[in-house]
């Protein structure tokens, strides 16, 4: 009977403890709540993963993301809305404030709502630019829907966008194995700035661009907002404190109606399921801390010499002594902390500093549990004396910020722990030399005390 | 100072005395027999000139100093000679560990320096710079120092 309450409680903290590393309570924000029919799955989604989901409009009085100066909400994700702006409640200021405050933002935009000022206010602090006139359709006339938009060209159709770069873990592909595509229909371009924490997680093919359909639906101004790769459709944003923040160019992407659609490219032989809700999924799931984050477990580092003792984290090491440091981290995946496995051609590395590294070593991993993975190297110390940090900093795309410093003292040698001369053979004609020079003046000096007669007799004489 | 003005004194009257001798004495019993040409001659006669210089130093050296200091000169030039050895080895070999080859060299210098200070103190000519320090005082403040370089020679070597 006991066993099964066990059981019981188990599979409950089991249940609870599948949701974001960083909170469940999620904010919604749409023009009405009725709206959220429309992405029932979507949100059905969020919830089934564990999420406390709530649901507000701009309009309302009692949204507020701050209570006593804390967090209210752990993520908000916001919809389009009609409205100029958001509200009180809502300014770029807050938002910006609550990204501070390390919560995460999911914003869906749509070409056909236009972006509230606030929302774009707050992303031009990011360096993320929205067209003009707050309205921009992204249009591609080689990758559209031929079901959907055979005359507009506007539900774009992406193979799924993989990773960014070699070495950076792949988070954002779910598995295509017919072909699937993503459906991106109605969608707004932005354009990033050159800072180091954007990263665009799905650009517009190099054939789309992006014009205003109320001004130029006849003919395109000369002044492009922008073209081809230069649009993001998926932006994310990763702050220094690992806040996360997504923009999500099209909210249509997200609703029940993209989930289930079947779509033909232009040229396309059949029609083909979306992966808009797996990629969905992905996501949200980043944006709420559920993948991409990791942890630091422990951090230690001894002596690795031989007849020396054992002791963890010394305060203080000598000059040129064999070190050993192992770090311990672990990765949130979904529901769970895992093994954290560095990617294919990139290195966790760590740093033996004084103001510049002495050292940039990488680490290897040693051993592996399933909820962690040891990473640790073995190295001699610099012929250096003073303080110094064992350091790691780990700062990749889609993982959370990892900085750890480790201070410790490294001492010269003491005066006892030079070897003896004689124990270097090459001092021993230098030894050999001192020998000689000691032994001849003992000589000397007996010789000089046993001969003394002629001149005592001169010298007694000249005094 | 009066014995040294003495001495210089004679070394000045006896320096002719002798050279005129080996010229008149030296070079035709040693070059008439080996060497034939008169070119010759002429290095012949100033190479033996030189070498009776040295001879005529040497004997004198021999004949003038005391016992003593020959015995100081004989313990220098030991020490020359390790000390020569040992930098030449230094150049050859290489200076590591270099606290060896310091303690090691500068343990010659050092004694070297010492010995010739005991010299100075005990030469008979120099009485008068000295008027306090009796030889064995000297000799005494020779041995101590000599044990206390010793000491930090050896230490320093480690």
């Amino acid at each position: 009977m006991t066993s099964l309450f066990t059981f019981l409680f188990l599979l409950f903290a089991a249940v609870a403890q599948a949701i974001s590393s960083s909170g469940s309570r999620l904010l919604v924000v749409l023009e009405d709540v009725a709206e959220k029919t429309q992405y029932s799955k979507f949100l059905g989604d969020l919830e089934g993963r564990g999420f406390q989901v709530s649901y507000e409009t701009p309009k309302s009085e009692s949204l507020s993301l701050f209570h006593l100066g804390e967090r209210s909400y752990d993520h908000i994700l916001f919809f389009p809305t009609k409205a100029k702006g958001l509200g009180p409640n809502l300014t770029a200021n807050l938002l910006i404030k609550f990204i501070n405050a390390d919560g995460n933002i999911l914003l869906a935009l749509s070409a056909q709502k236009q972006a509230p000022t606030a929302v774009i206010a707050a992303l031009s602090e990011l360096d993320i630019h929205l067209p003009s006139e707050r309205t921009g359709l992204v249009v591609d006339h080689f990758n559209y829907d031929v079901t959907s938009a055979a005359e507009k060209h506007d539900v774009l159709l992406l193979p799924t966008p993989g990773a960014l770069r070699p070495g950076v873990k792949d988070f954002f592909s779910p598995a295509t194995p017919n072909g699937e595509l993503l459906a991106v229909p109605q969608a707004i371009g932005q354009v990033l700035g050159n800072g180091e924490l954007l990263t665009p997680v799905l650009r517009a093919p190099s054939t789309a661009y992006s014009y205003n359909p109320k001004e130029e639906a006849e003919a395109l101004g000369d002044d492009l907002f922008a073209a081809g790769k230069q649009l993001s459709l998926v932006t994310t944003v990763q702050a220094r404190n690992s806040a996360r923040l997504t923009v999500l160019g099209s909210a249509d992407m997200l609703s029940d109606q993209w989930f289930d659609a079947k779509v033909q490219k232009v040229g396309g032989k059949a029609a083909v399921a979306t992966v808009n809700r797996e990629f969905a999924k992905r996501v949200t799931g980043w944006t709420f801390n559920e993948i991409g984050v990791l942890r630091v477990n422990w951090i230690e580092h001894h002596l690795n010499e031989e007849g020396q003792g054992n002791q963890s984290n010394p305060k203080i090491y000598r000059i040129k002594n064999d070190v050993t440091y192992s770090i311990s981290m672990s990765e949130y995946e979904w529901d769970h902390w895992a093994a954290f496995k560095v990617p294919a051609s990139d290195d966790l590395q760590l740093e033996f500093s004084m103001l510049s590294p002495f050292h940039r070593l990488s680490l290897k991993p040693t051993v592996s549990s399933e909820e962690s993975t040891t990473y640790s190297t073995n190295f001699k110390l610099p012929d250096q004396h003073g303080i110094f940090n064992f350091k790691i900093n780990h700062k990749r795309p889609f993982f959370n910020n990892i900085e750890e410093k480790n201070t410790v003292s490294v001492r010269h040698f003491a005066h006892d722990e030079w070897p003896r001369s004689y124990a270097i053979s090459g001092a021993w004609p230098w030894i050999a030399g001192i020998g000689a020079t000691v032994t001849g003046w003992s000589f000397f000096v007996a010789i000089w005390l046993f001969s003394k007669p002629t001149g005592k007799g001169e010298s007694k004489k000249t005094r | 100072m009066a014995p040294k003005k003495s001495q210089t004194k004679d070394a000045s009257a006896a320096a002719p005395v002798v050279t005129t001798g080996t010229t008149a004495s030296a070079v035709p019993a040693v070059s008439a027999p080996s060497k034939k040409p008169s070119s010759a001659a002429v290095a012949a006669k100033s190479s033996d000139a030189w070498s009776s210089v040295a001879t005529n130093i040497l004997s004198h050296y021999q004949k003038t100093t005391p016992q003593r200091t020959k015995l100081i000169d004989l313990f220098m030039a030991f020490l020359v000679v390790v000390g020569g050895l040992q930098f030449v080895y230094c150049v050859v070999a290489g200076n590591y560990p270099f606290n060896a080859f310091l303690s090691g060299f500068s343990a010659t210098v050092g004694q070297f320096v010492l010995t010739a200070s005991l010299r100075i103190q005990t030469t008979e000519a120099n009485k008068a710079d000295f008027p306090s320090v009796s030889p064995e005082r000297a000799f005494a403040d020779y041995v101590v120092g000599s044990l206390i370089l010793h000491f930090f020679c050896v230490n320093f070597i480690n």
